[in-house]
């Protein structure tokens, strides 16, 4: 479809009405403005709705505000604006004439829905029995998955495992966890594609529950129960004083891959609190000054296992 | 320990012990002071297991065969009246007649909110629609509470037990159990019960030959606080991503699948045995007015004997606190109980003969919740207690309602300056406003409940509050911006220990001299107190 925006002129000759191109934030907020001054806004977007980056934010920098907060009551105010016109899934086709008399011509797409109509329930998403592709992926290297051939036996074997789950998805990602310690990118695209489920479902999976990482983590993780037994008796201490002494923040990994420092919501000993746990290994009522005591013996440990490793080459 | 038929108890033996141990008391007859539990310094050993307060003040209903049976063999199990109940639930009762049982034993929800379980199994017994489900919640969320992972480890078969006779009285054909990861022991006691159930027909098809079917599977979390609450734990076990939604419809009505589906908590589904065995007269007997039964408790945080406890409902704190958990610690004075977890709130010493039940709780400002109670000292700053819950529910909640993941982001900012020191009067005003809006606009009760640990702390310590804000002090010593270490020049005997430790070598002195702290080089990681054996380093 082609509209054509002609507008009659006013006495002075110049037109009483803007166009803006792109409805992003920005974009939003100058038709906001220009339309609460009295002018006529045509606000064109190229995706099939506005917000653009912003909406897809969690915070803005460097307050740390909410994205949505912000945006939503924008993006509420610019579709009700008697002054402003919204048109998206529209390219600018061509633009002629001069500041004060432009004419532009837009194609708009088909969106294959009564716009009239549409109260944006979301109902056909969800039975479209044909996956969409992702707006922001690229597009070429979607479905490319390089897998090693002893990953690819990892991977069908535990997804063998649970062929008869009606809901799979999260035993294979503890499956693919527990093999790995973290989650690949590239199996996650493989289990995606072998559960047919989108990606992006796999990921906001991946991403809600603590225990999944997207990063490979070290040999040994070390846990440090943030319950409130553990609290009370000092368990923050003891995280800091690992952070210090690993030099990682909490999350992160030593450069060594050797240790990751995480933190857990109660591991369910709170009698022996302050609790700390090693891989499998688990102290209770530890002390800071007990902590060095603790990582040697892992640090010990690693030195056997490189120089096994240095004696064969 | 304990020697039969006397029932003397000893504690905390080593391999050491034992040869001193056999040859006094099972050779000569005679028994062992020294290793007998003492209640305090000072105070005479008490022998016998019944007369140690710990044990003597508790009544075992649901902790009955802690200890006592093996819990990976069934047969253990069966042989202390295991599976009784279910064969007579599917012997000489119908559904509905289970169903009055468990009404009439006034048995309400251990998982938090204490909905009546008989009310709920008949709600979901007479929803329309077939392939009924019920859910075990094994999901123990609060942190500080753990009888869900006691309850599995030790007795798995009560909980199948109880599932197997509320599948019957609701009519359901297939069972979840969603049980954390953390808890890898328990999950695989799970698995060996479900085994030998099924081995011993009391799971699966045609069970007793009753011709009643019913199968459990077992699903493991992934380490997410929301998936306890049931619309997410439903949401999770479909492999979604696991956000609450909004009840109704309740899962009575559409829950698992879209099927009506009945979830109760470990604890709820372990008491059905007993009820049926023994009659809901029995299990009405016990308890409050409102509160039947007995409740299990874990006792943690600055108290001597830590542990899980089952007592009556309607038992007092001080009795749970001083006569069963032996007090605080290192002659400390006692300051408040934490219960219910992130979503409860601290009772003070005020308040501490406070029979508990659902009801009462509720009205101090606090909830049952799982039934962790956190044991505080003097030594333990409530407004850091409350930027501790805060920041909990920060990071466990799902971002779904904007006023759950921003307000308590919000709050915990507010609470943190105040920790800081950089508090202002008016902030006060702010967090109660901001609590309001949280607990009006979210959907599920993780947000409905997050404010209660600051306004209850806000109720009853108000004045730990402005000492943060006013005087920019921690009287508990726990806040670092505003407390300062200082070495006692009399107490210490300069054996050195602390400076050994000490992270930024900020401790000097000579060898046996007094040692001074350098404050400018001080990260107040607290080492020095902690390592010092003559209580020489102060807090300031
Ligand atoms: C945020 C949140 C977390 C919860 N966590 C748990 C939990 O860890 N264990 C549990 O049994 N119930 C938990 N619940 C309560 C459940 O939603 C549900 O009420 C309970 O499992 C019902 O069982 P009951 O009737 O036997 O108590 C939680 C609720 C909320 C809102
Ligand atoms: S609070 Fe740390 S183990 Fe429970």
């Amino acid at each position: 479809m082609t509209q054509e925006i002609s507008i009659k002129k006013n006495s002075n000759g110049k037109i009483g009405a803007v166009m803006v191109l792109g409805a992003g934030v920005a974009g939003i907020q100058a038709s906001l403005d220009l339309a609460d001054m009295g002018y006529k806004v045509y606000l064109v977007e190229n995706k099939p709705s506005i917000g653009g980056a912003m909406a897809q934010l969690d915070k803005t920098f460097p307050t740390n505000d909410c994205a949505m907060c912000l945006l939503s009551p924008k993006l509420v105010d610019t579709a009700r604006h008697p002054n402003i016109e919204i048109i998206t899934n529209a390219d600018l086709h061509k633009l002629d004439g001069e500041a004060g008399n432009f004419t532009a011509i837009i194609d708009k797409r088909p969106r294959y829905i009564d716009e009239e109509k549409c109260t944006g329930c979301g109902t056909c998403t969800n039975n479209c029995p044909v996956r969409n592709i992702a707006h922001f992926e690229d597009v070429d290297e979607l479905g490319k998955v390089h897998l090693s051939q002893e990953d690819q036996q990892v991977i069908e074997q535990i997804l063998a495992g649970h062929e008869s789950e009606r809901a799979a998805v999260i035993s294979v990602l503890q499956d693919i966890n527990a093999r790995y310690r973290y989650l690949p990118e590239d199996i996650l695209r493989h289990t995606a594609k072998a559960l047919d489920i989108p990606l992006s479902r796999v990921y906001s999976i991946a991403t809600f529950y603590n225990s999944f990482s997207l990063v490979p983590r070290g040999k040994y993780v070390v846990r440090v129960c943030m319950g409130t037994a553990c609290h009370v008796k000092g368990g923050y201490q003891i995280l800091q004083a690992l952070e210090r002494m690993l030099k990682i923040a909490s999350g992160g990994t030593t450069e060594d891959n050797l240790f990751s420092l995480e933190e857990v919501r109660c591991l369910g000993c709170c009698g022996l609190a302050p609790v700390i746990t090693v891989n499998e290994d688990l102290y209770g009522s530890v002390k800071q000054a007990k902590l060095p005591k603790i990582l040697e013996r892992y640090q010990d440990e690693s030195v056997v296992a490189e120089s096994t490793v240095g004696g064969t080459e | 320990m304990i020697v039969q038929p006397e029932g003397i108890f000893y504690q905390m033996l080593t391999v050491e012990n034992i040869p001193n141990l056999v040859e006094e008391h099972l050779v000569k007859g005679r028994p062992v002071d020294k290793l007998m539990y003492v209640p305090s310094k000072g105070k005479p050993p008490i022998p016998k297991l019944s007369d140690i307060a710990f044990f003597s003040k508790q009544r075992l209903v649901v902790l009955k065969n802690r200890g006592l049976i093996d819990p990976e063999k069934i047969d253990e199990y069966i042989a202390r009246d295991g599976y009784q109940a279910l064969a007579k639930a599917l012997t000489s009762m119908d559904s509905e007649q289970v169903i009055e049982q468990v009404k009439g034993s006034g048995l309400r929800g251990r998982g938090g909110a204490g909905f009546s379980t008989g009310l709920k199994w008949e709600l979901t017994r007479k929803s329309s629609g077939n392939g009924k489900y019920i859910i075990c919640n094994a999901d123990e969320g609060d942190p500080g509470a753990f009888m869900d992972r006691s309850i599995i480890e030790s007795d798995p078969h009560s909980v199948l037990e109880g599932m197997v006779i509320g599948a019957y009285a609701i009519g359901a054909a297939e069972g979840c159990i969603y049980i954390r990861e953390e808890y890898p022991l328990a999950t695989k006691r799970l698995h060996i019960a479900i085994d030998q159930a099924r081995e011993y027909g009391l799971l699966g098809e045609d069970i007793l030959g009753s011709g009643f079917s019913f199968d459990i599977t077992v699903h493991r979390g992934a380490g997410a606080f929301v998936c306890g609450e049931e619309t997410s734990l439903i949401g999770s076990l479909q492999g979604q991503t696991p956000e609450p939604r909004i009840r109704p419809p309740f899962p009575a009505q559409s829950g698992l699948w879209g099927k009506p589906t009945n979830i109760n908590n470990v604890e709820t589904w372990a008491n059905i045995p007993t009820i049926i065995n023994r009659g809901a007269e029995w299990f009405a007997s016990i308890g409050t007015e409102s509160s039947k039964g007995t409740k299990v408790f874990s006792v943690v945080g600055k108290v001597n004997n830590t542990g899980l406890v089952e007592v009556p409902m309607g038992m007092t704190m001080r009795e749970i606190v001083f006569d069963i958990g032996g007090g605080i610690p290192g002659g400390k004075k006692f300051k408040a109980v934490q219960t219910g977890g992130p979503s409860g709130g601290c009772i003070p010493e005020s308040l501490v003969d406070l029979p508990i039940d659902y009801e009462r709780l509720m009205e101090v400002g606090s909830i049952m919740g799982s039934g962790g109670l956190i044991v505080m000292d003097e030594e333990t700053c409530m407004v850091d207690v409350a930027r501790y819950f805060l920041d909990f529910l920060r990071s466990e909640s799902c971002g779904k309602c904007t006023t759950c993941r921003e307000g308590i982001a919000a709050m915990h900012d507010i609470v943190a300056d105040i920790c800081n020191g950089k508090g202002e009067p008016e902030n006060i005003g702010l967090l109660e406003e901001l609590a309001e809006a949280i607990k009006d606009a979210s959907l599920c009760a993780l947000g409905g409940t997050a404010p209660n640990p600051v306004l209850s702390t806000l109720r009853y310590f108000r004045d730990e509050y402005d000492a943060h804000i006013k005087d920019k002090k921690c009287p508990a010593g726990v806040c670092r911006a505003l407390i300062s270490y200082r070495i006692d020049p009399e107490k210490c005997k300069g054996c050195m220990l602390c400076g050994k430790h000490c992270p930024e070598k900020a401790i000097g002195g000579e060898p046996k001299g007094p040692q001074t702290i350098d404050l400018e080089k001080c990260i107040k990681c607290g080492v020095c107190r902690e390592s010092c054996k003559f209580e020489a380093v102060l807090i300031e």
